[in-house]
């Protein structure tokens, strides 16, 4: 048990609550804000979103594709629609071009891969937000809360 | 690179190709300040606690590419010998 973990904290029964589960899925933090958890669901948002948009900036929007990177993809489906909605604007715009074109939007070797890394691994961050919203835990009662935390 | 002719969010950023590995350090961060949101009961000390986590992925990524990099440097040309 770590310092920060209560007796009391752990033998709360968790209740579910799916509807916050499919909250925190459909846009990252909006579970916790669900939850009546404002500074977490923001402060998730913040963390999930920088993750998202700076794999973008670096590896352009071929850093989410479904066609050629399946199983990257299947961490990156855990950041919501949004990935879905980056892959589908990543074959409209990059993959359906012709191939001279397409050669300066795709991205290559280290640029690409550490791309993909950053939306894979905000995606799974994001199912552990998700696993937090589906089963919260009573945060209310530990005695160092603050005020603006829950 | 012609910046002017870069689009955001739709063409990489292909000079991080020699800068790529201080990527890391927003990795790090980022991953950080997710994590240490659901982690902690209390979020008094939240931004001390993503700080102290991102320095330890640095450090530990750091520390575990000087070990491959001995490793292959010195541990292989030992072993086939």
């Amino acid at each position: 048990m770590t310092p920060s973990t209560t007796p009391k904290a752990e033998a709360a029964p968790r209740s579910c609550k799916p509807a916050a589960a499919l909250m925190a899925w459909i846009f990252p933090g909006m579970g916790h804000l669900y939850l009546g958890q404002r500074r977490r669901g923001w402060l998730i948002m913040f963390g999930i979103l920088f993750l998202f948009m700076s794999g973008l900036l670096v590896g352009g929007l071929d850093a989410i594709d479904l066609k050629n990177d399946r199983l990257w993809f299947i961490a990156q489906a855990f950041n919501g629609p949004i990935a879905f909605v980056a892959d589908f604007l990543n074959q409209a715009l990059v993959q359906n071009r012709p191939e001279e074109e397409r050669l300066h939007l795709i991205g290559l070797g280290h640029v690409n891969a550490i791309a993909t890394l950053f939306i894979a691994l905000g995606g799974l961050i994001n199912l552990a937000v998700i696993l937090d919203a589906l089963y919260p835990i009573n945060r209310s009662d530990h005695p160092n809360r603050r005020s603006n935390d829950a | 690179m012609n910046w002017l002719a870069w689009i955001p969010f739709l063409e990489p950023i292909n000079w991080f190709h020699r800068w790529w590995y201080l990527l890391l350090i927003p990795l790090s961060f980022g991953i950080s300040v997710a994590y240490k949101a659901i982690r902690v009961h209390s979020l008094k000390g939240y931004w001390w606690q993503v700080g102290l986590m991102t320095t330890q992925i640095v450090l530990g990524v750091l520390g575990l590419g000087i070990l491959v990099a001995l490793f292959v440097q010195f541990g292989i040309p030992a072993l086939s010998n």
